[in-house]
């Protein structure tokens, strides 16, 4: 139960970080942009308040003065500069550190980390010391001026009326009132039990409680609030803050009679928020009601009722009409989002996916034995579960923004540790693609913007001599393309050098010295292990490997990459991806009796091969499909099957389309379009390229899911010929 | 008193995946290159007959192919091929053992491929001895003990061995390769 919470308070809060971060960035853009600030408030507010219902005390002593840090801001009292921007930063990343270390589940927060957090501070609050201080002073003494003299300060008082519900919510009165004691000082509290039913109605789960607490506290009206923030929903909460008008006081007291008033009373009194006199007026008032409440106090003679007007500041109003908007706006977004446990979307995909298989063995057995009538049933069924897969596979979809905009601050850190001026222009995050290849993308992305950070920018003075602007631009693009996303990364920097690529890969012995090789193919030599034509290594890139690894990760995900660049204009780097993992259509072809399957997204058309028409040889591995030079792939040939039964009847080309490269497949026969369930070959096969995964036919066998990608990459390593493979 | 050393100093020295072997230690034996072989009762999850294997192209031999088990694709391992250099011929008494093996922390089920399955025999401790360091055909790092039962000498597969994904998955990349040259 307790992990359970605490796993919602670590994942809301890196949710907030995020926003946190992303806010804070732009903010470094546009310093005076009121809506970033206050998300950046909203969200370190938050996780305040939740760190101290749950009761992680260091979470709370830091982000609280940067709360206060922010709220400043908020008030103009402290200005926005890129050292502060750079410090909040460090403040979030402090953060996001205290909040691993929970979920690492250690109860005690380091010492470096304690340390290193009060350096934070430190560095926060010099500056919020001499000036916001100062501020503060003022403002209390203005107010002080017209201060009731025999009211103590800062005396809140709050109202606090639990619902019914708020047991069987989840709610514990008693931890609220706890937590309250961070903001100041109970000075006394109410219990009423006035709501009590007689014994014989009451029901252990229902709360019947409500609280008339008085608080010494100097925290603003909306922090008290806060406080109840998770309660909202389940308690009438009014909070009267101190040296309000009197009215508000007696508002409080009307609804209550005989002893609780009698009790309220005093306690309004004793904080000073009234004085006898005015606590009696106000009896008198309500004597006309409630007769017997005027004889159980001391009634004085009405006496000049001195009503302070400390009307609420400007500020205050504001504040509390933004949060209102906010909780608005949250709510709008719960209504609109459920948050459901990956595992489960999992669990329904992986069921959607057997039905589908027991769906296609119906089908089989229908056509086996020749029900027509059931056939008609069958292809309903059929199209619902088509409708369903692609539900659920949306399910599981998500925008590729978020991915991107976690860039900016790589950009923004990397650009200023290596000097460089660079924007980040992100456009298409828009598009959508499944939560597991997003969250495994991410590694390669990270790998591909920091090289092209260090490698490819040049530093605003090279670009200066160079005539380009000082500013250097680095887009991310994503879009979609047949069945794939298309994720591009460009920039506008120096290029890649061929020249010095080539002499490295000789070096390595990659290939050999004075081989022909195009500029698309030395280009893609830098997705060759142990390549860097950086001379030096830098902790950012340079070693070698990196492009090795984001080509390897790519492939594991059945994409492509795809690398672009002419020297002095930059370099735009393009990965294919499937959109999902689970679920594709596909295009089933034999060879002999052996069944695969090809991608259907991939596949462009199928030819059927006549052999007198078409030249089918062994040393020239294409054939002359409408005037086009088509390298094909004869799968019996590549796979090794044996032929037991000599020739076969006609063959037929599948022409398959990778990015820009095209190639045919040769197979035996077509049996058609399927809906192609992945499942994994498992560790064994991991290293094998050319064929990506398996799926499970309706007849029980199981046809593997050819990898067209490696299966070109594989046709082209072998054919003598490196040219064959021709790029359109 | 033998027992507790054994756990207490668990190294696991005879890589039957930590059971810790009592002195009624149970194998499961089978044929395979005409010789009986074992692996320990408690690692063999299941036994199936062979029924529709599919070959995956580009494989070395002991890569027999993948099954379809109850919706989950298994690769199965010709012990013929991975022990000796026989692929074993399919007749009506082949059988593939399922065994599961922890690897990277995931359990990866795998299927090893025999000539015929016999029966579950006790070997007790005192009857199991050493592999010899020569005079076997088969690649000693393979065998973990071997048994005598009766008359005859038993080998006691060392599972983590014969069935290890990462020799397994390099051979795959190799015999790949060795396919498509860079000419």
């Amino acid at each position: 139960m307790l992990d359970d919470t605490k796993k919602i308070f670590i994942q809301e809060s890196e949710e907030l970080l995020e926003q946190m971060e992303n806010a804070l960035l732009e903010m470094e853009q546009v310093p005076d942009d009121a809506e970033h600030l206050n998300s950046v408030f909203r969200a370190i507010h938050t996780i305040k308040g939740a760190a101290g219902i749950f009761g992680f005390d260091a979470i709370v002593a830091f982000t609280h003065p940067v709360e206060s840090v922010m709220d400043n801001v908020r008030n103009g009292i402290r200005l926005v500069d890129p050292d502060l921007v750079a410090l909040l930063l460090k403040c979030k990343d402090h953060t996001a550190n205290l909040v691993e270390s929970i979920s690492d589940g250690q109860e005690d927060i380091s010492e470096a980390l304690l340390e290193a957090g009060q350096t934070l501070l430190d560095e926060l609050n010099p500056e919020q010391k001499s000036g916001a201080l100062d501020v503060v002073k003022n403002k209390r003494e203005n107010i002080e001026v017209s201060d009731r003299k025999n009211a103590s300060d800062d005396n809140w008082v709050i109202s606090l009326d639990f619902k019914s519900d708020a047991l069987r919510n989840g709610l514990d009165p008693l931890s609220f009132i706890n937590y309250l004691k961070r903001m100041g000082e109970i000075v006394e509290i109410i219990t009423f039990t006035h709501d009590f039913p007689c014994w014989e109605d009451m029901e252990p789960e229902s709360c019947y409680l409500s609280f008339r607490i008085a608080l010494l506290s100097s925290a603003s009206k909306e922090e008290i609030k806060s406080v109840f923030e998770f309660a909202m929903d389940d308690c009438e909460l009014r909070i009267i803050p101190p040296r309000s008008e009197l009215e508000k006081y007696l508002a409080l007291l009307e609804e209550l009679t005989g002893e609780e008033l009698n009790k309220l009373g005093e306690l309004l009194i004793q904080v000073g928020a009234l004085t006898e006199q005015e606590l009696s007026n106000a009896l008198q008032v309500q004597s006309s009601v409630l007769s017997d409440d005027a004889a159980t106090q001391e009634v004085k003679p009405l006496g000049e009722i001195l009503v302070e007007q400390h009307v609420v500041s400007k500020g205050v109003v504001d504040k509390a009409v933004e949060k209102q908007e906010s909780i608005r706006e949250k709510i709008a977004q719960e209504t609109q989002y459920i948050r459901v446990d990956a595992d489960r979307l999992g669990q329904l995909i992986n069921l959607v996916g057997e039905l589908v298989i027991s769906n296609a063995a119906v089908k089989l057995l229908v056509e086996k034995h020749d029900l027509a009538d059931v056939q008609e049933v069958v292809n309903g069924v059929e199209g619902l579960v088509e409708n369903i897969r692609d539900h659920a596979l949306q399910l599981r979809m998500v925008q590729i923004g978020d991915t991107f905009s976690r860039f900016r601050r790589v950009v923004r850190d990397v650009s200023k540790d290596l000097n460089k001026d660079v924007e980040l222009v992100i456009t298409g995050g828009e598009a959508e693609l499944d939560k597991t290849v997003v969250e495994k993308i991410n590694d390669p992305l990270t790998h591909l913007v920091r090289n092209s950070l260090d490698h490819g920018f040049e530093t605003p003075e090279e670009r200066v001599a160079q005539g380009k602007p000082k500013k250097g631009v680095l887009r991310l693009n994503a879009l979609h393309d047949s069945g794939h996303i298309v994720i591009q990364i460009a920039d506008d920097g120096a290029g890649l050098d061929t020249k010095k690529i080539r002499k490295k890969a000789e070096e390595k012995g990659l290939i050999y010295a004075g081989q022909e090789l195009s500029h698309r193919e030395i280009l893609r030599l830098i997705f060759e292990p142990g390549l860097t034509t950086k001379d030096t290594a830098s902790n950012i890139s340079g070693r070698g490997v990196g492009m090795d690894v984001v080509k390897r990760n790519i492939d594991a995900l059945r994409g492509s990459i795809e690398v672009d660049s002419e020297r002095g204009k930059g370099t735009l780097v393009t990965i294919h991806l499937p959109l999902t993992l689970a679920i594709i259509e596909g295009f089933m072809v034999g060879v002999e009796k052996e069944r695969f399957v090809i991608p259907l997204s991939m596949v462009e058309e199928c030819v059927e091969m006549d052999t007198n028409e078409w030249h089918l040889d062994k040393n020239s591995h294409y054939v002359n499909l409408r005037g086009q030079v088509m390298p094909y792939i004869k799968l019996s040939e590549f796979f090794g099957v044996n032929y037991q039964h000599g020739r076969r009847g006609r063959e037929s080309l599948v022409v398959v389309r990778v990015g820009r490269a095209k190639a045919g497949i040769v197979v035996d026969r077509l049996f058609g379009e399927l809906q192609t369930v992945i499942k994994p070959l498992g560790k064994v096969f991991q290293g094998l390229k050319g064929v990506s995964g398996a799926t499970v036919l309706g007849s029980g066998d199981i046809a593997l899911i050819l990898d067209v990608q490696g299966l070109i990459g594989l046709a082209s390593a072998k054919a003598s010929d490196v040219k064959t493979l021709e790029s359109v | 008193m033998n027992d507790l050393a054994i756990a207490e100093n668990n190294n696991d020295p005879y890589g039957l995946g930590g059971v810790v072997m009592d002195d009624a230690y149970q194998f499961l034996t089978f044929s395979v290159l005409g010789k009986l072989m074992a692996i320990g009762i408690l690692d063999v999850k299941e036994i199936i007959e062979v029924s529709s294997m599919t070959r995956v192209p580009m494989t070395q031999n002991s890569i027999r192919g993948v099954i379809n088990l109850r919706g989950n694709v298994v690769p199965v391992v010709d012990l013929g091929a991975r022990l000796g250099s026989h692929v074993i011929k399919l007749t009506k008494k082949s059988c593939i053992v399922l065994v599961s093996l922890a690897f990277h922390g995931e359990t990866q089920t795998m299927g090893i491929l025999v000539e015929q399955v016999n029966e579950i025999l006790s070997i007790p401790e005192q009857n199991r001895q050493k592999p010899p360091d020569f005079g076997t055909d088969i690649d000693s790092k393979f065998i973990s003990q071997i048994g005598r039962y009766e008359d005859d000498f038993i080998i006691l597969l060392n599972k983590e061995k014969v069935l290890c994904v990462e020799e397994l998955s390099d051979q795959i990349v190799a015999a790949q390769s060795s396919l498509c040259v860079y000419k």
